[in-house]
């Protein structure tokens, strides 16, 4: 019964739910109390102790409907048993035996059994199936049975193949078939998984504009993961930084304990603003690639962090901090790309654009944060109008998805525009950018 | 116990039905393992589905008495869990002042009076001049309680740390006294809205039931229950047209309760059936914003077809 579980709990975590042993021993305890019998009623158990999101729930569903199919697949099985058919001729080997005789349930149970036995559980790629099946095969026997097949073909030179020898050779057919089932279940089970991390740390690391576009989805769900990281870790931090108003009350009624001197003063916490943050990003054609990318982790950030602004340039520039809020990632995504996008960049015009746009609103508590590659096709630079949002805010950002060996080759003017930058980053792979974000969320407090 | 747990639960199902709360085996399933594991639930969805109406249900049921935390930022252990009575405590050595004088009567210096000083100091922060708050009273009490922390999303992630104790091991420590630990232990149940992410610790303690929006058929048991004389044609109508509003793109979806007001208005309209002036006039008692108004009335003759057919 617990080894049932356990592989069960590790095939939860294959599909990322994440359970504790803790939770794996509430989960036995639960199993005392419900028993196997029940299916609605252990699936609705295990749901509750085990998974602990709605997201993770569902995973859950699918994943106990997969792992305990199994046991379904017995019972439908065994009620269209066909009855043997009698032959003068007796199958030797002990596989062959299995086969003509036990019940469906009975073979499935020695493949369970081979499987084990060939460390089924440790299958991780994809390309491992065949390996798999082939030593679950062996292990049950099948040499024995061909080799005795082989005998039996001999015997009947005549031509036709006994009864015998077909039905056996039907046997093998189809627990050929059923070992390879076994197999691809177990390692939708135990396997893919471990692919799924692997690919989060290769999209992690690679180049944003390598990433293909049909990605977009699983990379979504990464960049949310970490703006949600990201954003829980800071607003926490925030707390403990900064202090309100002194609380009498408070204040009194803790140092009674020093006769009413006034040792220990208590604060109240005031709730503190999350950080006002705009940010302009460049969807231009030359970092068509990125922009993708940045925009998605734009709005995974306008999706937690309340304060932000969210601005897009090629040539002018606009504002689509609403866009962002009221529709889903791909939609906004591709309304900001078509209404501002594909264009030839142009700094000085999407500057001038901010500048009239919000300059207002910059004071000494905003960050403002630039994503872009700073190629300005050896257009007019107007550094002087990015001077004059550096000198109204509290810091500026630019973020460059270029190599630092890139920059300033061609007609990229990044060292006309760091002059006015608190900070200028490379920020190439999803990687960096997380590093970027966390540096931003600390400092803009 | 004697009885299969599928008999308990149904049980609970069938009690709680008595007390107009129709629940899913979900549920009942949760309340059950709560009660047998003595291990605290920990219920999410989206508001209005009956999370809070759960733990009223549930107290109803077990009779026993509901205390009641409600959460929000800035709660703190002096409001969760207890306090000194220190107005009680100045008052009572304002009177004691003269006994004190003769406790100290021919004491040789600081030294000795401070040692004679010592021997009674404890009779402050005793339990006379404890404030026992919602968790501490829950914790106290000998006849046993529903504990309802609700909204725990709404408190700080420090307030979670001080749960912490209190829920796996039921006891809290008091510097003062020393630990106090549950003589009944209570049924908990926290409720979350999911404005923020409960901490993993915290997760891992409860037993985790997320409660959705209901489907056609458990809704219309509950409008059934909660709104009895309402004809059926009028019930299936209206839920219906509910169950088909939660597949609009909205703002905010209407949940059960906002279904239930809408079935007790169309009451009060003494409305037999629904159409679509009927459906226009009133929706602002399922709809909480003017923008998701605005989207659905257009929406409404649509809807109210729907849910003729």
């Amino acid at each position: 019964m617990e080894r049932v579980l356990t592989d069960f709990v590790k095939a939860l975590r294959n599909v990322n739910i994440r359970v504790s042993p803790a939770e794996t021993l509430d989960a036995t305890e639960v199993l005392e109390k419900v028993g196997f019998e029940n299916r609605e009623l252990l699936k609705n158990t295990l749901s509750l102790t085990l998974s602990k999101t709605p997201e993770e729930k569902e995973k859950f569903s699918t994943c106990f409907n997969d792992f305990f199919r199994e046991q379904l697949s017995y019972e439908e099985a065994t009620s269209t048993e066909l009855p043997s058919i009698a032959t003068e001729q007796h199958a030797n080997s002990e596989l062959a035996n299995q086969l003509l005789e036990d019940s469906y349930a009975d073979v499935q149970l020695s493949i369970s059994k081979a499987g084990e036995e060939a460390e089924i559980r440790e299958i991780k790629y994809f390309t491992q199936r065949s390996v798999f099946s082939r030593r679950i095969l062996d292990i049950m026997g099948v040499g024995n049975l061909e080799e005795e097949l082989a005998v039996l073909g001999k015997i009947n030179r005549d031509g036709m193949p006994s009864d015998l020898e077909q039905q056996l050779r039907n046997e093998l057919t189809h627990l050929r078939e059923r070992v390879s089932d076994y197999v691809q279940q177990q390692f939708l089970l135990h396997g893919d998984v471990t692919g799924e991390q692997l690919r989060e740390q290769v999209f992690k690391s690679m180049n944003m504009g390598q990433i293909d576009r049909s990605y977009l989805h699983e990379v979504h769900s990464l960049v949310r993961k970490m703006a949600k990281k990201l954003t829980n870790m800071h607003s926490r931090r925030k707390k403990n930084f900064r202090r309100g108003k002194l609380n009498i009350r408070k204040t009194i009624q803790d140092n009674w304990v020093n006769q009413g001197i006034l040792f220990k003063l208590r604060w109240s916490y005031k709730k503190v603003d999350r950080p006002k943050i705009l940010v302009i990003c460049d969807v231009s054609g030359s970092v068509g690639a990125y922009a993708r990318f940045m925009l998605m982790f734009l709005f995974s950030l306008t999706e937690v962090v309340s304060k932000i602004r969210a601005f897009v340039f090629s040539s002018h520039l606009g504002e689509v901090t609403d866009e962002f809020k009221s529709s889903n990632l791909e939609h906004s995504i591709e309304s900001a790309l078509s209404k501002y996008g594909g264009g030839s960049t142009d700094y000085a015009h999407a500057f001038s654009d901010f500048v009239s746009l919000c300059i207002n609103e910059i004071d000494k508590k905003t960050t403002v944060v630039i994503l872009g590659d700073a190629r300005n096709n050896f257009g007019p630079e107007k550094a002087e109008l990015l001077k004059s949002v550096y000198e109204r805010s509290k810091q500026v950002y630019w973020l460059n998805p270029e190599g630092k060996y890139r920059w300033n080759t061609g007609d990229s003017v990044m060292n006309t525009y760091s002059a006015y930058c608190t900070k200028v980053f490379e920020c190439g792979t999803l990687e960096q950018l997380e590093r970027v974000i966390s540096t931003l969320l600390r400092t803009a407090i | 116990m004697s009885r299969g747990p599928a008999k308990a639960i149904e049980d609970i199902t069938e009690g709680f039905a008595k007390h107009q709360y129709i629940c899913s085996e979900q549920i009942s399933t949760a309340v059950y393992l709560a009660n047998e594991l003595e291990k605290p639930i920990l219920i999410e969805g989206p508001p209005g589905v009956g999370k809070t109406e759960l733990a009223n249900t549930a107290a109803l049921y077990y009779e026993k008495e509901l205390l009641r935390l409600q959460c929000y930022e800035g709660l703190d252990e002096t409001k969760a869990l207890y306090e000194w009575k220190y107005g009680k405590q100045i008052l009572y050595t304002q009177i004691l002042k003269e006994q004190m004088q003769e406790v100290l009567e021919g004491a040789k210096g600081l030294r000795e009076s401070l040692e004679r000083l010592s021997k009674f100091e404890d009779i402050f922060f005793s339990e006379q001049f404890l404030e026992a708050r919602p968790l501490l009273q829950s914790l106290t009490s000998t006849e046993g309680n529903v504990l309802l922390i609700d909204e725990v999303d709404k408190a700080d992630e420090e307030f979670e740390a001080l749960l912490l104790e209190i829920l796996s091991e039921f006891q809290v420590s008091i510097p003062e006294l020393g630990v106090r630990k549950a003589v009944v232990k209570p049924l908990v149940i926290l409720t979350s809205n999911n404005s923020r992410e409960i901490g993993d610790a915290l997760k891992r303690r409860c037993l985790h039931l997320y409660i959705p929006f209901p489907d056609a058929k458990l809704e219309r048991e509950i409008i059934k229950a909660r709104v009895p004389e309402i004809s059926k044609r009028l019930q299936v109508q209206l839920v219906d047209f509910v169950q088909g509003l939660r597949e609009l793109d909205l703002k905010k979806l209407p949940a059960i309760s906002e279904t239930i007001d809408w079935a007790r208005t169309l009451i009060i309209l003494n409305a037999d059936e629904l159409n679509q002036d009927l459906a226009k006039s009133t929706l602002n008692v399922l709809l909480k914003h003017q923008q998701d108004i605005d989207v659905v009335q257009k929406e409404v003759p649509r809807l109210v077809m729907a849910s003729d057919g």
